[in-house]
């Protein structure tokens, strides 16, 4: 495979690109992170950690070459860059920290605006960033574009960025931990987790019969890869479905909390409001 | 009780996903004579039953911090979902849509038998036991 033949020969530009925006991804949030620590804001070493591994995974999916065959290994790439590290960075909350960070001022005011503006407020609709995400991986497996990228490193590179930041896209809006304008309920993104897990789930499967179209991968290594993506996103998936189920707990404990309060307040006989023993 | 049941069919599909996909290899990962629907509609079982298993936990976890956790409804619940799901498997995936067979080149009347029957097996004791917590005395299902 060509694009491999390259790997092995040195880093293609693309490669470098993501590694960069990897490492300064990571180095500004470091940086607004210790901001924050000596203005003397609490901001949690939580997301901070997990910012860090998520931005560091990119730099790795970029640079090494994962073991395996051909397809194997590009698929590991892609679950990495594509779904895990994603993952990782938008639990980190890139956006309220940057907002935090920030000095009151020009700056700041052009970060809300854009994050709040209605092509962004479209862009982070759980499923708009599903449908740029999956959409994007059925055209490039279902279609002749994985050959085609193969051939022309421009194109190679313009995938590549697409998944990951796809990728992120879905993350983002899905957990919505960040301050947008428009906050979607957790049916919502549960739905589209559902409808974007199944979306995946089936591509492997076609993938495991049926190789993307104008390769020529090697039976054994296709299987191994479609099933690498098969389970592979199954824990993304699951971590994701964890995100909404962490945050469905608290809102719950939240609503319960409140609901005993009241009954106390008002000195009524106290009926537990839900269930009895 | 819902919450119970969830669980059940999650723990059920993921056991019948390990063992009989992964340990035995007898049910093939895709055996391209599934068609399309079949396809669909595992690849949204497969993700229900990753979401399930989750939403069924901590909905468990939020029934047991309101003290609210009935045990006897939470048992009834798993095995109806574990038997719920066999049964539902064994006919509606195996049979109807073909995603897969339970095992390859061997007679298949034998394990279908004891695949569904397990399931309504399964389904029975649960039932049976729904019916024992509604009847405990001051035992109400504490989700209705």
């Amino acid at each position: 495979m060509t694009a491999h033949e390259h790997a092995s020969a040195g880093l293609d530009a693309w490669q470098v690109a993501a590694a960069i925006i990897g490492a300064l991804a990571v180095a500004l949030y470091l940086g607004a992170a210790r901001r924050l620590g000596r203005r003397g804001d609490a901001w949690s070493w939580r997301p901070t950690a997990s910012f860090t591994a998520g931005g560091l995974s990119l730099v790795a999916a970029a640079t090494l070459e994962p073991p395996g065959e051909p397809f194997t290994a590009h698929m590991a790439q892609h679950l990495v860059a594509g779904m895990a590290a994603p993952l990782l960075m938008a639990l980190g909350r890139p956006l309220t920290l940057a907002l935090r960070a920030l000095r009151p001022g020009a700056r700041r005011r052009g970060l809300l605006a854009v994050a709040h503006s209605p092509p962004v407020s479209w862009l982070v609709f759980p499923p708009t960033a599903a449908v740029l995400d999956l959409g994007g991986l059925w055209l490039l497996y279902r279609t002749p574009l994985l050959a085609a990228a193969q051939e022309r490193p421009w194109l190679h590179a313009a995938v590549h960025i697409h998944v990951v930041a796809a990728g992120f896209l879905l993350a983002f809006s899905v957990c919505q931990l960040d301050p947008l304008r428009r906050r979607w309920s957790l049916p919502w993104r549960a739905a589209t987790l559902l409808a974007a897990g199944t979306a995946h789930a089936v591509l492997a499967k076609t993938l495991y019969a049926t190789p993307p179209p104008g390769t020529g991968f090697a039976v054994p290594d296709l299987r191994t890869g479609a099933q690498l993506m098969y389970y592979g996103g199954d824990l993304v998936e699951l971590g994701l479905a964890t995100v909404l189920a962490v945050q469905w707990y608290a809102v719950t404990g939240r609503t319960h909390a409140r609901a005993l309060r009241r009954a106390r307040l008002l000195q009524e006989p106290v009926t537990p409001p839900f269930g009895r023993r | 009780m819902a919450a119970a049941a969830l669980i059940g069919v999650a723990v059920m599909a993921t056991v019948d996903e390990i063992v009989f996909h992964q340990l035995l290899g007898w049910h093939h990962f895709y055996d391209r004579s599934t068609p399309a629907v079949g396809l669909l509609s595992d690849g949204l079982l497969h993700t229900a039953e990753l979401l399930a298993l989750v939403a069924g936990f901590v909905m468990w976890a939020d029934l047991r911090r309101r003290r609210a956790l009935s045990p006897g409804h939470a048992w009834a619940g798993l095995l109806l979902g574990l038997g719920g799901f066999q049964l539902f498997d064994g006919l509606v995936d195996h049979k109807v849509l073909r995603v897969h067979q339970i095992r390859y080149g061997v007679e298949l009347l034998p394990y279908d038998l004891a695949w569904n029957a397990a399931g309504a097996v399964l389904l029975l004791i649960g039932a049976g036991l729904a019916l024992r917590a509604r009847r405990a005395p001051g035992a109400k299902d504490p989700e209705r």
